[in-house]
């Protein structure tokens, strides 16, 4: 008996929970980051850490993305498009000393894209082909000039500068580190990297050097905790001071907290539900439209995501300068979509399947939103077999174009239509050789992407963009549902924290009480 | 005794080559791949078979199979694809956390459970032992990530007796002190199943042995009830719960995955998730040998212990 009372004793002994030190910000992150060399990950947790390191010549201005002088101070794009000349700031040391030149340009892009470049192999890019696999050349001018050339003219290519991708690296501390180089970056960015203890921390202590304004963080420590509620009970108990992807299921119990702050912002994000448009019945485009009424997004939104998404009427981001405005989202109307139902053909419905995705980048609730969607598709007639996988094979699966329907989102972290429209819906860009997994073909708006990319007058862009928004109206090539409302919540101490609708977590910017 | 010895020895070779060929088979035929997944939703067909040849992966499975155990042979477990780090190195540092975990949680759950069921026995039929059955069937049926949300809830949340999750505070912790607190509430939550199948192990052979004929002739000698329940009824209980434990000691090397994963315990639990998700083969399949090897290596302890508890055992 003595020893059970021994050991409750032990077990229960009342702990003070330690308080962070003065100028340290605690982070929660919902997953470990995979390494932090922007050019060699795809996930959003290593990029929200390594953005904080490396940065871009061009940047996203605070709360949207338009594009802003970063790393370079002025640019200049040649009348045909082709040749964009970087002017870099003076001045700028990356945190080993190494200056800031044009050969550190051509070295971080080069690196990804030249098979023989001595840097080659020392990592795999996932955006080489995506993003810079227009790049002809990056030639150095002079110390501080550097030219892109590319092969053809690409209008969004400011916003490819401004990709976590594109990150300007240290040479030095590639060749140093060599395969190492991801788990010990070097960047020019308001915090330089500290230290990593895989599956407990990363820590980023503030670059006293830093050209754009003095840090006021001393130290930021991102600890990655899966489980939501973990990460919930440390925010409350003082354990982090703040955390981002609030699960939605929490996001009433925040709001009514009086000692944290809930912050909300729509991402350059979009949730849809692919149709496959080379097969029947969805090659009729009263099929997709019917589909379109019959699903109640504004039920998935308040239901499943609890305000943490933005019913979406396309795949453009709504507020920017390529929206078509004057479009709404299909209402709900199940009458309406039996009736187009009938006229196509399908009186009765159909039967089809669905393939879900468990989990994955950006996918939401992909479950839960796409059971509403199978009911909702039920009630006109149409018979849905939901078929979940793991986001990995998945993936591989979509390419064999075998998918009638599939749930899918896209992040482009830019506001420009072209980062969207073009590789998600441009016949050029069918599965496998890209992303248009719905093998979505339309003659005028493939003429509308390729005409608006080639030029960079922007009126006349957002004029194509618009026209090419009506035609997805139109001939919809997917169900279109929502676009993601990301959610943070921090404690009080936290001041001048603005969530980005790149989803970056601009952490720089804060200050702590 | 070294002949005994030499025996069990030899048998974690074929055990272990077991255990790789079917992680390797099991990661290579489950769908989904590592390609696919580093290089994620905008990569090309083309990008992901460039990537598959660099990595080896469109080579016959026998043709990597024994690529990799030609490497793990010479004590090189490769680099991950993931993360891009050697992967002995992290899955050792990893599986001391493990250790720590799994060490404080069979503490727990052998000297709990030992306790627990000796009272039992002795006082059978007593509020004492049907609580105790009680909490046994909660303990037993309760999946421990419920358990230890549950747990975090009440003593970090509501209390705040306790941090919720972690092995050190985030920053300027460290210390023993640091460690402790943290693992008091994953330790209860793994040692949980444990603790209430030892205790009632030890309280069904307490109960069997306070009926035999020596306990009889002890009680009837005079000596202390005490005396009779620790010195000549445990003594020849604790044999089959010695089995019992070591059985345990592998279940919670294994075992502490969700236990991890709920506390954000840096163990190799989390790492091994973590590989499966991004289909990273080296790393999950080093995880799996080195949790395999702790295992076996446990269970050659028990065996051996078991040896010299009983003599008869040697001789089989």
């Amino acid at each position: 008996m003595r020893l059970i009372a021994a050991l409750l004793f032990v077990l229960l002994m009342p702990t003070v929970v330690v308080a962070q030190p003065a100028g340290t910000l605690v982070v929660g992150l919902v997953a470990e980051p995979v390494a932090l060399d922007p050019a060699q990950v795809t996930d959003l947790n290593s990029n929200r850490v390594g953005r904080r390191v490396a940065e871009t010549l061009v940047a996203f201005a605070e709360g949207s993305t338009q594009i802003v002088p970063g790393l370079a101070e002025s640019w200049t794009i040649s009348r045909d498009g082709l040749q964009y000349t970087f002017k870099l700031r003076k001045g700028v040391k990356f945190h080993d000393g190494t200056p800031l030149d044009a050969e550190a340009v051509k070295f971080s892009i080069e690196r990804q894209i030249v098979p023989d470049h001595p840097a080659s192999k020392l990592g795999k890019y996932p955006f080489a082909n995506y993003f810079f696999g227009n790049v002809k050349a990056v030639e150095p001018l002079d110390e501080l000039t550097v030219r892109f050339i590319l092969k053809e003219p690409r209008a969004s290519f400011l916003d490819v500068m401004a990709a976590a991708a594109a990150s300007i690296v240290s040479p030095t501390a590639v060749k140093k580190f060599g395969l190492d180089y991801g788990t010990n970056p070097v960047g020019t960015g308001p915090f330089r990297f500290a230290s990593w203890e895989r599956g407990q921390r990363v820590v980023l202590e503030k670059n006293p050097a830093y050209w754009k304004f003095p840090v006021k963080v001393d130290r930021v420590v991102y600890r990655p905790i899966v489980e939501d509620q973990a990460r919930l009970t440390e925010l409350l108990t003082g354990g982090l001071d703040l955390i981002v992807g609030v699960p939605p299921d929490f996001v009433a119990q925040l709001e009514g907290n009086a000692k944290l702050a809930l912050l909300k912002q729509v991402g350059a994000h979009v949730w849809y539900l692919g149709l496959n448009n080379e097969k029947k019945p969805f090659t009729d485009k009263r099929v997709r439209q019917a589909l379109n009424y019959a699903v109640d997004k504004d039920a998935i939104v308040r239901d499943v995501l609890k305000g943490t998404g933005a019913p979406s009427k396309g795949p453009v981001l709504p507020g920017t300068w390529g929206d078509e405005a004057r479009l709404k989202a299909f209402p709900y109307d199940p009458e309406r979509a039996k009736k187009l139902l009938a006229e196509a053909g399908y009186p009765g419905g159909f039967s089809t399947t669905l393939w879900v995705p468990e989990s994955g980048s950006g996918m939401q609730s992909p479950v839960a939103m796409s059971t509403v969607i199978q009911s909702n598709l039920k009630a006109v007639g149409v018979n849905v077999a939901l078929q979940t996988m793991e986001w990995g094979a998945f993936l591989a699966k979509l390419r064999t174009k075998e998918q009638e329907m599939f749930a899918l989102s896209w992040m482009a972290g830019a506001e420009d239509p072209d980062l969207v429209m073009y590789p998600l819906l441009h016949s050029s860009q069918w599965t496998p050789n890209g992303p248009n997994r719905a093998m979505y073909r339309n003659a005028r708006f493939d003429e509308l992407l390729s005409q608006a990319r080639a030029i960079t007058d922007q009126a006349k862009r957002a004029e194509m963009y618009r026209e090419a928004q009506r035609i997805l109206h139109d001939d919809p090539p997917w169900i279109f549902i929502d676009h993601e409302v990301q959610t943070a919540a921090h404690a009080k101490r936290v001041q001048g924290f603005r969530l980005h609708p790149s989803f970056d977590l601009r952490v720089e910017t804060i200050s702590l009480k | 005794m070294a002949l005994f010895l030499l025996r069990r020895l030899l048998l974690v070779g074929p055990v272990l080559l077991g255990v790789s060929l079917v992680v390797f088979a099991v990661l290579h035929i489950s769908p989904g791949d590592p390609a696919e997944i580093m290089l994620g939703p905008q990569a090309t067909h083309e990008d992901i078979t460039r990537l598959r040849t660099e990595l080896g992966l469109d080579e016959p499975l026998a043709v990597q199979y024994a690529r990799w155990m030609g490497r793990v042979l010479q004590g090189d477990l490769g680099r991950s694809l993931w993360m891009k780090r050697p992967v002995l190195g992290e899955v050792l540092r990893r599986f001391q956390a493990t250790v720590v975990l799994a060490a404080s949680a069979l503490l727990l759950s052998t000297l709990g459970g030992i306790a627990l069921g000796v009272l039992s026995a002795a006082r059978r039929n007593s509020l004492l032992d049907r609580l105790s059955a009680l909490a046994s069937l909660f303990g037993a049926s309760m999946p421990s990530f419920w358990l230890g949300i549950v747990l975090m809830v009440i003593f970090a949340l509501w209390l705040g007796w306790l941090p919720a999750s972690g092995m050190f505070a985030p920053y300027g912790g460290g210390g023993v002190g640091d460690l402790l607190s943290h693992l008091v509430l994953p330790t209860v939550t793994l040692a949980a199943a444990s603790l209430t199948i030892i205790a009632r192990l030890t309280r069904s052979t307490m109960l069997d042995v306070l009926g035999q004929d020596f306990v009889r002739t002890a009680r009837a000698k005079g000596v202390r009830e005490s005396f009779v329940v620790v010195r000549h009824a445990l003594r020849n209980a604790l044999i089959p719960t010695v089995t019992v434990v070591g059985v345990q000691a592998g279940y919670l090397l294994g075992g502490a995955v969700l236990t991890e994963t709920v506390f954000a315990w840096p163990g190799v639990g989390t790492l091994m998730v973590q590989g499966i998700l991004a289909r990273d083969f080296p790393l999950v399949q080093g995880c799996v040998l080195v949790i395999a090897l702790g295992f076996v290596l446990v269970n050659l302890a028990v065996d051996v212990l078991y040896a010299t508890l009983d003599p008869r055992i040697r001789r089989e």
